[in-house]
């Protein structure tokens, strides 16, 4: 008896680390640097990059503002029941939109000491997930280096955030009007649920893991993140994000920011694939002294 | 019915260890912590700590399973990245102890941190490396 008691015990967790574990670790196997994915990063970060409605994503490439129009922006595109389009204004108009909110935090952010210390910490030790294709929650979603596509589906009640570069992958939010499920799973993008105030989208998140950073410059995280986004296209070229940050676990205290985002016109999803193309190892261990490969575990 | 017990522990153990594994950029002592402690390079004890961070404190327990002992005190002093320890069990012999661990915290931003230091407990004077995995 107790014989076929550690063979199913043995069977069930190989089978877990096989669907669960053996899938990054394959994928982060595949990753040998992202020289070319950083550098764009560093460039489409914006000008004011931390400031309070920094204009981002004036990166070269495609995430950069060589499409835009230096003549007065047409007004805010809409659907036919009245609310703005923030993605592509109509079906034949394709775009996307700059990278913005490079970092969220700023001198009056509450951090909780070890926030504040982690974060200085990484702003000298690069060691982010996201050089490692590791999707990024928040306002690092923004900060990839081709910008990113929202796709409305107004017939599914659903809105679609893709990421072009970094891990290529996307968040859903759910406009069906239900609350967030109960005992979410962490994941790397959280539960997403939305809702219209007035011209306004806001998106209230929770469910996060601790496996990203929160935005570009390393601002920390825990699970008791609360994270509520305000998606406000001003006009034809710009879309106002506004963001609230709560999590007791890491922070003193709510606190917010505000970014914009610049309408590309022209460019839309492209195949990218982040495990390629890998050629900054110091990207990837930072300044670390060394970095264990034995594990199954990818840090 | 044993063998329906046994499904469901080892179910949700590899659940845990599959969800512990992602959280990684938090707190900096969230996690499972493997390593050993002993007097001498020769004479190591293994040693598995577990912390979590609540918004106030460090929590955790030391060695899981049925002597566990659950950490009294851990904090970590950012300045220095200074770790320290206390918790009420026993040692090998099965003697009431009380551990005092002090250490450091060394490549912070790395998933396999790690922390080396002290580990006292009577009058046992003896050091200790942890890996977090």
């Amino acid at each position: 008896m107790s014989h076929r008691v550690i063979v199913v015990c043995s069977a069930v967790v190989l089978a877990l680390a096989t669907v669960l574990v053996a899938p990054s670790f394959l994928k982060a196997q595949g990753q040998q640097g992202q020289r070319g994915q950083q550098g764009q990063q560093v460039q489409g970060q914006g000008v004011g990059q931390g400031l309070p409605n920094a204009q981002g994503g004036r990166g070269g490439g495609r995430g950069g503002r060589g499409n835009q129009p230096d003549v007065p922006s047409k007004p805010t595109p809409r659907w036919p029941d009245g609310h703005p389009r923030i993605g592509a204004p109509t079906p034949e108009e394709r775009g996307i939109w700059g990278a913005c909110c490079g970092s969220l935090s700023n001198a009056t952010t509450p951090y909780q000491p070890w926030a504040k210390a982690l974060y200085d910490y990484r702003r000298n030790n690069e060691f982010e997930p996201h050089t490692r294709c590791k999707p990024s929650g928040g306002a690092r979603q923004f900060v990839t280096p081709y910008g990113t596509e929202i796709v409305e589906l107004p017939d599914l009640q659903k809105i679609f955030i893709f990421d072009i570069g970094g891990p290529h992958t996307f968040r859903t939010i759910y406009m069906d009007g239900k609350p967030h499920p109960r005992d979410l799973v962490p994941s790397y993008y959280g539960d997403s649920r939305g809702h219209w105030e007035g011209d306004s989208l806001v998106v209230d998140n929770t469910g996060f893991n601790e496996g990203f950073w929160m935005d570009r410059a390393g601002s920390p995280h825990t699970e008791k993140l609360h994270y509520i986004e305000k998606f406000t296209r001003t006009d034809y070229n710009t879309l106002k994000y506004e963001v609230t940050v709560d999590d007791p676990g890491a922070y003193t205290g709510t606190w917010s920011n505000s970014f914009q985002m610049r309408w590309q016109a022209g460019p839309e999803l492209f195949e990218y694939v982040c495990q390629d193309n890998n050629f900054a190892p110091v990207l990837l261990i930072g300044n670390e002294s060394s970095i264990d490969r034995s594990s199954v575990i990818i840090p | 019915m044993r063998l329906k017990a046994a499904f469901l522990v080892c179910l949700l153990a590899g659940l845990a260890i599959t969800i512990s594994a992602v959280a990684q950029e938090g707190h900096p002592l969230t996690g499972v912590w493997y390593g050993d402690y002993g007097t001498t390079a020769a004479q190591r004890s293994h040693l598995t700590i577990e912390m979590a961070w609540d918004g106030k404190a460090v929590t955790g327990i030391i060695n899981p399973g049925p002597d566990s002992i659950p950490i009294k005190v851990a904090t970590l002093d950012t300045s220095k990245w200074a770790f320290h320890l206390e918790a009420d069990g026993k040692d090998e012999k099965g003697q009431a102890a009380h551990f005092v661990a002090d250490g450091k915290l060394e490549n912070v931003g790395s998933y396999n941190r790690t922390i080396t230091g002290t580990w006292n407990y009577g009058t046992t004077k003896a050091n200790f490396k942890l890996r977090r995995d």
